[in-house]
């Protein structure tokens, strides 16, 4: 109790010392954003995006993975389009699934790997906006329900079984996920499954489908939904502990993921650089090293062209949920 | 009323009167408590010993911090400025010096109270929709609610000023503008600076907050890392997050002290400095002028330009039945949950703060390890502890109510422990002498006489709960904050028209009874 008043008095006697305490506090703040300036600038995506001149193609994805995975996937697919398109081409991160629908719509992205719900909100929000390819896994994408081995939920084999999962605590991914959120509540619902059936009323949302897996997995949550990929992923690499996660239940296919472009991209990149675009995402093969590693990450063999139309029962599953108005 | 006078109760009681909360909270626990995730607590817990130090995680920690100190400091400076100029202008005192009548400063006063009753959050996000991701975003997201209260908090400190310089001023027939700077500046100065420091410590947990919800900085870090239970890397952020936080309140203490400022609710007892009033011009102003280069460089670094804000992007089309299916949501019960959030959290934040310093009374370190665990509630950016506490505890009310208690709890307890230091130890010591134990001296020595003006604070606190309950609705699914998450998602801009009306309807309410309550309190002092 005593130590501010004799520190006052110090200071009183000091005089150059206090006068350098006040300083410091008009000081402090600005030293750290100056020593690390160009790196600060990193981690602001909205500073690039605004630092844009209209030469260069803008890219970013719903980040439904860790930041560090996405960086490295989209700085590799980033300097691929760059080297096949002649253009600078920039990552972006942003970091949340309605931020990237905000962004497309804003105009402050230009190709965007969109999920199913995501990219016909990021579509209906921005007419024009053109569909362009998606992966060969994605025309028929499947959720996989986890649960926790010791919460006494069992494998079942059609989806009435997963009115098991009445009064259990259950998360979902991100509340905009296609595969940790909307088709999964519709498979739930196909079960007479609610929200509210669950453990406390509601349903968590992890934010990620790597959360989900580490949730359950840990027991705060009896189950989960994840994506079907992710979850392959996490089991091949460890993450995912046979012996405390298990899966339950596989969901039928539902087309998911994809890249959309901007409509306006011929007029800023010279006429038929959107169907160039296209083409580069269509012809990456594991016969090229570097395109190997980009479509490894994505968990796919190639790019498939997609159309519009094959999202439209994600619409209505988005507009049965109350996603899509 | 009547029953009111006749059992009124003694001042040390009623410090601790709103701790009765703990009672129906600590009932219903065992009903919430699943347990399914303790070993996540014990190994967050771990962690805390053992961060990560990893240079790369450094690095990438003290961007996000550099990010995070830039955009509180810039959103204060502009709430400042914002404030300033439209707490003058709301002031009754000087309409009616100028221009002979009070109206339009209650007019203002009035517009202001919209920007005030929504959370920097909810401006935040908004902001986001209206001109897209851009730096000045959270800058603005800050000033917006943060100017409108310093212009409050400055405009009652003027009309409160005695005008009996001002009267004479004027009647030796000085102009009203320079009488108005003459007679009021100087008793305003110690004030507004008081309350300004106060305000960066604010700001810098706002920046944090907005950083959890993507606005960029440190706060989505800490989300991630939390997310993705990497918690050595989580405490690392949060180790340093905490250094820069006390070494701000300690530099704003000492400035706060060294300039004789009144503390933060005016608990007397602060002796000033005879003749310090010259230097301490001097030294504020320098540190002014030291302010303006460094906040040009911080805006520069931070890539933040406000020019950017002039271009509004179109929202996107309202869906036709859209108004029918916002006023059929479940709107008794969302309020409802608001209100009891709201109750909990409050009378878990103003109880706890007294009932854990009298606990550890006894022990010379216990208040130490209290303050501790306090810096940590500031710290931690609520939504945060409620993921926490989503480990062990059913999502709801009740664990909602313990994060939001946990954050203000950090608040209060400060509070409490300064003004009952600056008390003095007088009448504590002499009943220690006298033979009471250390619980009692502490309850009749200090905190009988902050009683009121403590409560009268809690009462302030509370409406700022209220307006902070949508940040954990966000996270622990409860009240109109899991409303507005799932709107935003949706895209809905009339379930979010609708939900801001509630909520500015509710904290306006809510304002006002606490405005209420705290005149009481202080008025029966």
């Amino acid at each position: 109790m005593t130590t501010p008043k004799s520190l006052f008095a110090l200071l009183r006697r000091e005089r150059p010392a206090a006068v350098l305490a006040g300083l410091s506090l008009a000081v402090l703040p600005a030293a750290i954003p100056l020593a690390s300036t160009p790196a600060a600038l990193q981690l602001l995506p909205a500073a690039q995006a605004q630092s844009q001149n209209s030469r260069v193609l803008r890219i970013s994805a719903i980040p439904d993975q860790k930041p560090e995975k996405l960086n490295r996937l989209y700085g590799l697919v980033a300097n691929e389009l760059s080297k096949q398109l002649k253009v600078q081409v920039r990552y972006v991160p942003v970091t949340d699934y309605g931020a990237a629908v905000s962004a497309f719509r804003t105009g402050d992205l230009d190709l965007v790997w969109f999920g199913g719900l995501t990219g016909v909100q990021a579509r209906l929000q921005k007419p024009g906006a053109r569909v362009l390819a998606q992966r060969d896994i994605d025309a028929s994408f499947h959720t996989i329900f986890i649960a926790n081995a010791r919460s006494g939920i069992k494998p079942i084999t059609s989806v009435q079984g997963l009115n098991q999962l009445k009064g259990k605590r259950f998360t979902f991914g991100s509340e905009s996920s296609t595969s940790g959120r909307l088709m999964p509540q519709y498979f739930l619902s196909q079960a007479g499954v609610k929200l509210n059936d669950f453990a406390g009323g509601a349903p968590g949302f992890s934010g990620s489908h790597d959360a989900t897996i580490a949730l359950v997995q840990s027991g705060a949550y009896d189950a989960g939904a994840v994506n079907e990929q992710v979850w392959r992923a996490s089991l091949h690499d460890g993450k995912a502990n046979r012996n405390k996660v298990m899966a339950i239940w596989k969901t039928p296919g539902y087309p998911d993921y994809h890249w959309i472009a901007q409509g306006n991209l011929d007029k800023r990149f010279g006429a038929g650089f959107t169907n160039r675009l296209q083409n580069a995402i269509l012809s990456w093969r594991p016969q090229d090293p570097e395109q190997k590693q980009i479509l490894s990450l994505f968990g796919a063999q190639q790019f498939t062209t997609a159309t519009p139309a094959a999202y439209t029962r994600i619409e209505q599953v988005g507009r049965q949920i109350g996603k899509i108005r | 009323m009547n029953a009111t006078r006749l059992i009124r109760p003694a001042a040390p009681l009623l410090v601790v009167l709103p701790a009765l909360v703990f009672l129906p909270v600590l009932l219903s626990l065992p009903g919430q408590i699943h347990g399914g995730g303790w070993d996540l607590i014990g190994q967050f817990a771990w962690a805390a010993l053992t961060p990560s130090l990893d240079p790369l995680v450094l690095q990438s920690l003290l961007n996000g911090l550099a990010v995070t100190i830039g955009m509180a400091l810039l959103g204060w400076a502009l709430s400042l400025v914002l404030g300033l100029g439209l707490g003058l202008v709301s002031s009754r005192l000087l309409w009616r010096t100028l221009t002979g009548t009070a109206l339009p400063a209650d007019l203002i006063r009035r517009l202001l109270a919209l920007p005030r009753s929504i959370h920097e959050l909810i401006w935040g996000l908004l902001l986001l929709q209206l001109i897209g991701q851009r730096p000045a975003v959270a800058v603005v997201a800050i000033a917006l609610p943060y100017g409108a209260l310093v212009a409050r908090v400055l405009s009652d400190l003027l009309d409160a000023l005695p005008t009996a310089n001002l009267a004479g001023l004027r009647a030796a027939g000085a102009p009203a503008p320079a009488a108005l700077l003459t007679a009021l500046g100087p008793p305003l100065l110690p004030g507004v600076v008081s309350y300004g420091g106060y305000r960066l410590e604010c700001a810098l947990r706002s920046a944090t907050l907005l950083g959890v919800f993507g606005l960029g900085g440190l706060g989505n870090e800490l989300l991630l890392t939390l997310q993705s239970l990497e918690f050595h890397e989580l405490w690392s952020g949060l180790w340093l997050l905490l250094a820069v936080m006390l070494s701000l309140e300690t530099v704003i203490g000492i400035l706060r002290r060294r300039w004789s400022m009144p503390g933060r609710f005016g608990l007397a007892g602060e002796r000033s400095g005879g003749g310090s009033v010259g230097r301490r011009g001097r030294e504020i102003l320098l540190t002014l002028t030291l302010l303006l280069p460094t906040l040009v460089v911080v805006a520069r670094a931070l890539a933040v330009d406000p020019s950017t804000l002039l271009h509004w992007q179109p929202l996107p089309p309202l869906a036709p039945q859209g108004w029918a299916t916002a006023l059929a949501l479940p709107w008794p019960r969302l309020v409802a949950d608001t209100l009891v959030l709201t109750l909990l959290a409050a009378g878990l934040a103003v109880g706890g703060a007294p009932l854990l310093l009298l606990l550890v009374a006894p022990w010379p370190w216990g208040r130490r390890l209290l303050q501790l665990l306090w810096a940590l509630g500031r710290l931690w950016p609520p939504p945060l502890t409620a993921l926490l506490l989503l480990f062990v505890l059913q999502p709801g009310v009740v664990a909602a109510a313990l994060a939001l208690g946990f954050h203000n709890l950090g608040i209060l307890g400060r509070l409490l422990l300064e003004g009952s230091e600056a008390a003095g130890p007088e009448v504590e010591q002499g009943l220690l002498c006298g033979g009471s134990g250390p619980r009692l001296a502490l309850l009749y020595g200090r905190f009988s006489g902050l009683a009121r003006s403590y409560l009268a604070y809690g009462a302030y606190r509370a409406d700022v709960i209220l307006r902070e309950t949508v940040v954990v609705g966000l996270v622990a699914g409860s009240g109109l904050g899991s409303q507005l998450r799932e709107s935003l998602s949706a895209f809905a801009w009339d379930q979010l028209a609708l939900l801001l009306a509630v909520y500015a309807l509710l904290t306006l309410v809510g304002e006002d009874l606490s405005d209420r309550g705290r005149q009481r309190l202080l008025g029966t002092a």
